[in-house]
């Protein structure tokens, strides 16, 4: 709680309304690591990850809400005695955001199928040439590197990163195009 | 005779250096290949082959270079045979890009794709109504380091997403065209 109370209360806004819109299903993931950088950028000091547990935290109790259809003085009684330690500008946020959007949010059904699959949300790519290493003064190898953005069910957001030779690169890009025919066929 | 033995250390130094085979340790090479010669004389032999190797290994020679190369190593005191030479040669002519991408696979640290499967679902029971009959396509990559076990990678990915990948994918094959 004391680490909520760091986060400035527009900064605090927004991320509800991501964990909203999460739970609609209109974003695949809640970006806590930008959100992060940004609340750094203006002086504060937090970390992803506990940003990343306030974002689960408040992510769990607002699906509850959603699923047991509580009206927001509800919501405030189920947050029990948290609601003392949290900020006023928090509970005001909460409240705001539950009055507005509490009632459009669909109820999940069956989220644990899904448990260990994750959402693409975007891709970096780079085009490298290694040039030497310490075994091989001519390598001259070329090789694709990719950072894929990936949003768990949770929503939290995570890079995975890994390179591809080329002909690995050609594959790939293969089995895209024929997913791509597959889906258009179903 | 000297051209096939020359040979066989050629192969066992490969061995050991490039594909990464310990068992063939420089006792073993010595017994099989020069029984006869003393410890100090195969060692030294052995250096002076697996420093001309390295050195055309690590160039990743092509012929012309190849041949200049050890053209120059016949004429140098102490150097080797023309015999010896043409031995070194064919050598590197049978084993050059298995060594190099011996060599390669040395450098390459980081996770690599290893594998990739996947398969369209028709989303059947959904969150949401109006998925019902999505088609979806979950891929799984494996993803592997030298020496660490493989992590796999699940994804889901719609009609939407995957033409999102293809665009950036068909960037990529664009800028290869500098290669």
């Amino acid at each position: 709680a004391d680490k909520i109370s760091l986060i400035p209360q527009d900064f605090f806004a927004e991320l509800c309304e991501q964990i909203i819109q999460h739970l609609n299903h209109k974003i695949p993931g809640i970006n806590t690591a930008e959100l992060c950088q940004r609340i750094q950028t203006s002086g504060i000091e937090i970390n992803a990850g506990d940003l990343a547990k306030i974002a689960n935290i408040f992510s769990f109790l607002f699906s509850t809400a959603a699923r047991n259809n509580l009206s927001t003085e509800e919501l405030v009684i189920t947050l029990g005695n948290a609601v003392s330690t949290l900020p006023k500008h928090a509970l005001q946020v909460i409240r705001h955001v539950w009055n507005e959007q509490g009632k459009s949010i669909s109820v999940s059904e069956d989220a644990r199928n899904r448990a260990s699959v994750g959402q693409f949300v975007d891709m970096k790519w780079k085009l490298g040439v290694a040039m030497s290493s310490d075994t091989c003064r001519s390598l001259r190898f070329p090789y694709v590197a990719v950072t894929l953005s990936v949003a768990d069910p949770s929503g939290q957001v995570t890079d995975k990163s890994f390179e591809m030779s080329i002909p690995q690169f050609k594959n790939f890009f293969r089995q895209f195009k024929e997913m791509a025919a597959v889906l258009e066929t179903v | 005779e000297g051209s096939k033995l020359l040979s066989g250390l050629l192969s066992g130094i490969a061995q050991t250096t490039y594909y990464g085979n310990a068992d063939i340790t420089e006792e073993l090479l010595r017994g099989q290949l020069y029984p006869e010669a003393a410890p100090e004389e195969f060692r030294a032999l052995r250096a002076k082959m697996g420093g001309l190797l390295q050195s055309i290994a690590s160039a990743d020679m092509d012929l012309n270079q190849l041949e200049a190369f050890l053209t120059a190593q016949t004429k140098k005191q102490g150097g080797i045979t023309s015999d010896q030479a043409a031995v070194i040669a064919k050598f590197w002519k049978n084993h050059r890009v298995k060594i190099h991408e011996s060599l390669i696979s040395q450098s390459r640290w980081d996770n690599v794709l290893k594998n990739m499967n996947w398969r369209v679902d028709l989303k059947s029971q959904s969150r949401h109504v109006d998925q019902i009959n999505t088609p979806v396509a979950i891929v799984e990559m494996e993803l592997g380091r030298n020496g660490k076990e493989s992590e796999f990678l699940c994804l889901e990915f719609d009609e939407a997403k995957v033409s999102q990948m293809l665009k950036k994918l068909s960037e990529i094959e664009e800028s290869m065209t500098v290669l």
